[in-house]
């Protein structure tokens, strides 16, 4: 198995060697039980991250997903950037979160 | 850490011998190291490490001024406790100037002689920045500033999808006057936002919306410059602070607004209403208001009616340091809050005395430091358990993302808004508004 390695917020430092089972695993961490919703979100940020190389607003996972505002944070408690983003193993956004 | 070279120890020497006027020396000179900041200071109360005493972080700064300074110092640093500018002494100032100091200014408070030690404290982050020896994880927030025009690097056709989205449901909501209007010239307010609004948070964005509608407010945010943050004030980087803080002075005059207003955001109303006229060197000729300022004046004037029984959870206030005990709205918050809300409680300590989050100073920018971070945070964290309150009010999108963290960690089972949130609960509209 590839070894984690995580920053000090807890974001991978090697998001490249993310996969669902690491998923899991840090969702685990935050309490969090990967529901088809759950995965739905993360898998959009996912792509995104590997298409544009950063996190989607939250204007297009909701798109994306057909979820409102309010099931995103309900999903994610610690919100879409500490918690959706850091389980979708993307690194740290820049700026106030 | 890699050997200092000649040139950064000459730049950062060069800052010292050349300070903007004598207030450095004089507080440099002033600190008799009695010790009382210790229990001011969130690390060393949390973490009892003589390092962190906000004093020993003076020090720092004073040795060297000392060492380059001084004549005494200069021939015989031993004897005044000078010190050399070396890998040794910068590797200590980063760890404690940068890594365990929320510049919230707590201690200024606590010290019998009022040493200004956040104004040291920044004046060796200025050193550090002259060395190139920011953390990066802080500076890559600058640079996305710099580079994008946001700290988050938003992407200006993602802002405006965004905004639209926003302004579809809101006139779904309360018909077609209640708009988000963008790059509108000649309006009397230009609204800022933090880009963590767009981004992921928009409910800020839309509850103010609702407030302006209310109020029929002429306003209007610009696409070119909407980012109130501005972290060259915590990189200690000037210049770089100067150049964010002058895109914003700008776009007043590019969009012809009157007032420009400060969305909820601490050190950003620090940066563009107290610090930029200095880092431009000239005075503001436009308004300049927080946006509690501008809700209360619709309190006021009676151009907004709030019912308060809309909000009957128990909230209670954090107040921001940068707006509160640095920036005297404490009386300003209170009155937008109480009349917004049915119950309220105080934590204790509050207000000039109250404690940081512990995310202030650009911590929730740098990830080394996250540990040291989220440890202080349970001071706060117990302040608001004392309280029993159902919602934490704040106006600081940095003091919201590290209150819902603490929130998570400490299990406080809290909500966290800002004030335009609770505001625009508790509106009341009269028919002239409804469509």
């Amino acid at each position: 198995m590839v070894e984690l390695k995580f920053d000090g917020d807890g974001f991978l430092t090697n998001p490249e060697i993310w996969s669902e089972e690491v998923a899991k695993q840090i969702a685990q961490e935050d309490g969090i039980d990967m529901s088809d919703q759950h995965w739905a979100v993360v898998r959009i940020i996912r792509s995104n991250y590997e298409e544009k190389g950063n996190a989607p607003m939250i204007r297009t996972i909701c798109k994306e997903t057909g979820l409102k505002l309010k099931d995103i944070y309900e999903l994610f408690p610690l919100g879409p950037a500490r918690g959706a983003c850091r389980i979708a193993g993307l690194p740290k956004p820049d700026g106030c979160v | 850490m890699e050997k200092l070279t000649k040139k950064q120890i000459d730049d950062a020497v060069r800052l010292l011998k050349m300070p903007p006027d004598s207030k450095l020396v004089t507080h440099l000179n002033a600190c008799v190291h009695c010790g009382l900041c210790g229990e001011s200071c969130m690390y060393y109360k949390t973490m009892r490490d003589n390092r962190f005493i906000p004093a020993r972080k003076v020090e720092l700064v004073s040795s060297l001024y000392r060492r380059y300074c001084t004549l005494t110092g200069k021939i015989a640093p031993f004897l005044v406790n000078a010190k050399e500018l070396d890998e040794g002494t910068v590797k200590e100032m980063v760890d404690m100037l940068f890594g365990a100091c929320t510049m919230c200014g707590r201690c200024v408070k606590h010290c019998s002689i009022g040493v200004d030690i956040s104004y040291v404290v920044h004046f060796g982050r200025r050193m550090l920045a002259a060395m190139g020896l920011v953390p990066d994880t802080l500076q890559a927030t600058v640079n996305a500033a710099l580079d994008t025009g946001n700290n988050m690097g938003i992407p200006v056709g993602d802002f405006v999808d965004t905004i639209e989205w926003l302004e579809e449901e809101l006139i779904d909501e309360y018909g077609e006057n209640a708009r988000i209007p963008l790059n509108e010239k000649e309006k009397k307010v230009l609204y800022t936002l933090n880009p963590r609004e767009p981004k992921f948070f928009p409910l800020s964005i839309s509850a103010m919306a609702t407030i302006f509608y209310a109020a029929k407010e002429s306003w209007t945010i610009s696409t070119n410059m909407y980012d109130v943050t501005n972290y060259g004030i915590f990189n200690g980087d000037n210049a770089q602070a100067g150049q964010i803080a002058k895109r914003l002075h700008d776009e007043m005059y590019n969009m012809q607004s009157k007032l420009l207003v400060l969305g909820e955001c601490g050190h950003g109303s620090r940066v563009n209403r107290w610090e930029g006229p200095n880092y431009l060197k000239h005075p503001y000729d436009f308004e300049v208001a927080t946006v509690v300022e501008l809700i209360n004046s619709y309190i006021r004037n009676g151009k907004i009616k709030l019912d308060k029984n809309r909000n009957q959870e128990l909230v209670t206030i954090h107040d921001p340091c940068n707006l509160v005990r640095n920036g005297g709205l404490l009386s300003e918050i209170r009155f937008a809050v109480k009349n917004s809300v049915a119950n309220f409680v105080e934590m204790n300590p509050c207000g000039t005395d109250n404690f940081c989050c512990g995310g202030g100073g650009g911590q929730l920018a740098m990830s080394e430091y996250n540990e040291r971070r989220l440890k202080i945070g349970e001071i706060k964290a117990e302040q608001i358990r004392a309280t029993g309150a159902k919602i934490v009010a704040t106006p600081c999108h940095n003091c919201v993302d590290q209150l819902s963290q603490l929130n998570h960690t400490y299990k406080l089972g809290v909500k966290i808004k800002t004030i335009a949130e609770l505001t625009a609960d508790a509106l009341v509209f009269d028919e002239e508004n409804e469509d």
